[in-house]
């Protein structure tokens, strides 16, 4: 029992570590305020540490109780966000705390899994059988789309595409985890596709102008096309054992922008090469099958959704953005869980795994 | 549950997809990133050594090189660029708006860096060196230049320097030449230009994003080329080029014993710094001129020999024993072939070989050579070096031309008259021969039967070249025959009525002969060899003078040399 939460601890502390050394070697050479970026990445993980530690005390039957606060409170952020940003007439994806900058939108992907969890395991009173098997399509598929329609839209107005296309990835994932009927999942994909390319006018200019630069990189090599190229250099350019740490010239020389948040795989496989990225794979997939595991042997349907929800975030998030990297995605704004700088994915991240530490903990009692 | 399970293979294709993407970058196109990398953030930036020098044969220098300073910068981004060529523009003294416009004007990539001003004095480059300690991207390039102390002395010899042209690239680009490059047009700079080359070094510097310099990754030091010694001798080159000022034309000065070059000049000349400074105006001149002053006369051109054949007829009849010293023909200024009269340019009464050398008598030659056979002379005109090249070092060397029947024949589908052997007797006619090959005939009398091959690099580095370069032929005649001719063209200085007596009143003993070609336009060409002192013949001199009047002009030329060289004490 206690064996989930010493293999998720040690490898997300594996993964955090090798994350504060790449967002040091890319940052150490900068001048001013970015000396200090790699303490107040160490500051984060030691308090998402403390989230994971209490966060696996705490019942997890609690945030049942409790996901109409949870979703409450970040869809109240996602407003404030989305108010501040039509004052400011501008992007907007942070709300400014006193010293740290807070990313709702990382914290809704997590409320909107609480939610869908736990509006999937409703049962009937009568019997013990979940209600989700009975759902029509109102019910299975309208409502709750509802429910995670209306954050996604906050967060794409953002601007954030990419973490708001998370949201419906991971709802149409639990979707298919749950009883709904596949006939009712694939109208929901059918009604979602088919209007895509109407969609296309509603993108801002920059976010056509980096679907098309997946499409081919080249055609804007200096604008749009230039982090991709760039990125792909980094990490072909590591070879087989890399370029050393702290000998990365594309992330340590600034050819490589973003090279502490969004491309930081590409700057820690341009210094650690084919051999660290895979391994640096393989201890994502071993966390994301630990969670599969924690999934499969939970008896309680919430929380196996739960841990499903958690684990399916989890995969996704580091498949699009490892793949954006190297240019076999678009660029869209995601982090690299447990790795990018940035204090409201590592805490959100290390929550989520706190919660699944504790369902697997938890699922004797039941 | 089935949908769990395709779930799990869905996430594990997912990894499995990220795993092949990155062993498609990392191990299958790993290099090519690699170098991509580099190229991004290494700047290459090459130091030229300086091109060998061209020294005479005491070691003086004709041709050096100078170091002068170039100022590049990498390129980056704009404010920095802005205050950096403002930087550079207060201590050059320039307006910053002009070095802007060189910038752009020179700017080619972002990877390259881009030279903003050239040939800066060296006080100017002292203090650049202190401003690059604030401004590290600011590269002071020394550039070696071509340095022309005396002008246009020996140009043709030399020849001159410029940047590769296509032809010449695509013949040298194995050897290592680039384009840009400069390299070596005519003369010893082209065909040694191997040798006096300068080997490329330079620093390769790190760069960041914004082009910004951030240190040194390494340095090769450039090497300088190889010296290369000519056999000339510069007090000797300037007497002969002092003395055809001006006339078209050209002076060669050998020595007869080693077939050593001592001086070679040519005119029209050039001088090759208008290469090195790049004036346009000034180089299309030089191509546009119709006198061609870029061909080196002494070898690049031949003409019609006149006179002067008149000792290739000579040798090959007392060889043949056509004609012997006790033999004499009444000259009585003109003679019949077949039904042709051929006419001498005076009346000179009986004639033996001696005085027919001197007074260069027509009518004599015309019954030599009769006797002889077109075939004949021919032949010995060839065992003299005439008709074939001279093996000269110096490129574009022409290898003039002696007629014969046989070539009329296959080439012209002509019969050979006895007027044509006429003719080539007195050296007229298809008969071609560069002033070369005449000096170098003429040291074969000089020395009394060895043909040398003219040869004007004596060492190149440390590599003496001398005794390898030294090849005298053995010309089979008997000694008595050259003993003849000899006489015959001390006769020419000596004989009161000697064609070439103008140069009797020398202290040094002369012996020589005169040539006035005839030509189907313009005036005559003048033509002098010789060689002095007589009894031991340590120079032999070929003046040529293009269109300039009859020999007694060419005579008049080398008087003033040997004079001039008499006077310096050079004898």
């Amino acid at each position: 029992m206690r064996n989930s939460f010493i293999r998720i601890l040690i490898l997300a502390l594996i993964i955090a570590g090798l994350g504060i050394l790449s967002i040091y070697s890319s940052t150490y050479q900068k001048e001013g305020a970015w000396q200090d970026i790699h303490q107040r990445q160490i500051l984060w993980v030691v308090i998402g540490l403390v989230c994971f530690f209490v966060m696996s005390q705490v019942n997890y039957r609690k945030l049942w109780d409790a996901n109409y606060l949870i979703y409450g409170v970040a869809l109240f952020f996602l407003f404030l966000v989305f108010a501040l940003g039509i004052i400011r007439l501008g992007a907007q994806r942070w709300l400014r705390f006193a010293w740290f900058n807070f990313q709702p939108s990382e914290f809704a992907k997590l409320a909107v899994i609480i939610f869908m969890a736990r509006y999937f395991s409703r049962k009937s009173v009568d019997d013990i059988s979940l209600l989700s098997g009975k759902f029509g399509i109102f019910r299975g598929i309208i409502l709750p789309f509802v429910f995670v329609a209306v954050p996604m839209f906050l967060i794409i107005e953002q601007p954030d595409l990419g973490s708001g296309l998370m949201l419906l990835l991971v709802f149409v994932c639990l979707l298919y985890l749950t009883n709904v009927r596949l006939k009712y999942i694939s109208t929901l994909i059918f009604v979602l596709i088919v209007p895509l390319p109407f969609f296309w006018h509603f993108l801002r200019d920059y976010q056509k102008q980096r679907l098309l630069v997946f499409l081919n990189p080249n055609i804007d090599p200096l604008g749009a096309g230039y982090t991709v190229i760039q990125s792909r250099i980094a990490i072909g350019s590591g070879g087989l054992f890399g370029r050393g740490w702290l000998s990365g010239t594309q992330s340590q020389l600034y050819f490589l922008p973003e090279s502490h948040t969004d491309f930081i795989f590409a700057t820690f496989s341009e210094q650690w090469g084919f051999l660290g990225s895979s391994l640096l794979l393989l201890m994502y997939y071993l966390i994301i099958r630990q969670g599969f595991i924690i999934a499969q042997r939970t008896q309680d349907s919430f929380g196996r959704l739960l841990a499903y929800g958690i684990s399916l975030l989890l995969a996704l998030q580091v498949f699009i953005n490892i793949a954006m990297n190297m240019g076999l995605a678009p660029v869209v704004g995601l982090p690299l869980p447990l790795m990018s700088y940035g204090g409201s994915s590592i805490l959100v991240t290390f929550i989520a795994l706190g919660i699944l530490v504790n369902i697997d903990r938890t699922r004797s009692v039941f | 549950m089935e949908r769990k399970i395709i779930l799990k293979f869905l996430i594990i294709l997912m990894f499995i997809t990220l795993f092949i993407g990155l062993s498609n970058l990392d191990l299958l196109q790993g290099s090519k990133f690699r170098r991509l990398s580099d190229s991004n953030c290494i700047r290459l930036i090459s130091q030229s050594g300086a091109r060998g020098n061209i020294l005479d044969r005491n070691g003086d220098i004709i041709v050096e090189s100078r170091i002068s300073y170039d100022v590049m910068i990498l390129p980056q981004e704009l404010d920095q660029l802005e205050r950096i060529l403002g930087g550079l523009a207060r201590i050059l003294g320039v307006e910053p708006k002009e070095l802007k416009a060189v910038f752009r004007k020179n700017y080619f990539s972002s990877s390259l860096p881009v030279t903003v001003a050239s040939n800066i004095d060296l006080k100017k480059a002292i203090l650049l060196g202190e401003y690059k300690l604030e401004e590290p991207s600011i590269i002071i390039q020394p550039n070696p230049l071509r340095h022309y102390p005396y002008a246009s002395l020996a140009c043709h010899v030399v020849g001159y320097v410029n940047e590769i042209d296509r032809w010449r690239l695509t013949k040298l680009e194995d050897y290592g030449y680039k384009t840009k490059d400069i390299v070596g047009f005519g003369g010893v700079e082209e065909k040694y230009d191997y040798y006096l080359r300068q080997e490329e070094g330079g620093l390769s510097v790190e760069v960041n994003h914004r082009g910004k310099f951030m240190r040194v990754l390494g340095f090769e030091l450039p090497r300088n080329g190889k010296d290369v010694q000519l056999t000339l001798d510069l007090k000797i080159q300037k007497i002969a080029e002092e003395s055809l000022s001006s006339k078209k034309g050209s002076v060669i000065l050998m020595d007869p014993q080693s077939g050593e070059i001592l001086a070679m000049a040519s005119y029209p000349n050039f001088n090759p710094s208008v290469f090195v400074n790049k004036r346009t105006r000034l180089i299309a001149g030089l191509f546009n001129n119709p006198g061609s002053p870029l061909i080196n006369r002494a070898i690049s051109s031949s003409y019609p020999p006149a006179s002067i054949f008149k000792l290739a007829v000579a040798s090959a009849a007392l060889e043949l024993k056509k004609i012997n010293l006790s033999t004499s023909f009444l000259c009585r200024g003109s003679t019949m072939v077949g039904s042709r009269r051929f006419s001498c340019w005076d009346v000179h009464g009986v004639q033996d070989i001696i005085a027919a050398i001197a007074h260069s008598c027509d009518i004599f030659f015309y019954k030599t050579g009769l006797l002889l056979g077109a075939q004949n002379i021919h032949d010995y005109a060839l065992k003299l070096g005439l008709g074939r090249s001279a093996g000269f070092e110096l490129p574009y060397e022409t290898s003039g031309f002696i007629p014969s029947p046989l070539w009329r024949k296959i080439n012209k589908f002509q019969n050979w008259y006895d007027g044509d052997t006429a003719n080539l007797s007195i050296g007229q006619g298809d008969c071609l021969v560069t002033p070369l090959q005449a000096a170098n005939m003429t040291a074969v009398f000089a020395n009394g039967g060895y043909l040398p091959s003219p040869y004007i690099i004596k060492s190149v580095g440390d590599m003496e070249l001398s005794a390898r370069k030294k090849k005298m032929y053995r010309v089979p005649f008997k000694k008595s025959t050259f003993e003849v001719v000899r006489r015959g063209m001390r006769a020419v200085v000596s004989d009161s009525k000697g064609t070439g007596n103008v140069l009797s009143g020398l202290n040094v003993s002369v012996a020589g002969k005169t040539g006035t070609a005839q030509v189907s336009r313009g005036s005559t060409h003048a033509w002098f060899i010789g060689f002095f002192p007589y009894d031991k013949p340590r120079f032999v001199i070929c003046v040529f003078l293009e269109n300039g009047g009859p020999g007694h002009a060419a005579s008049v030329v080398a008087k003033q040399i040997i004079e001039a060289m008499n006077k310096q004490g050079l004898i």
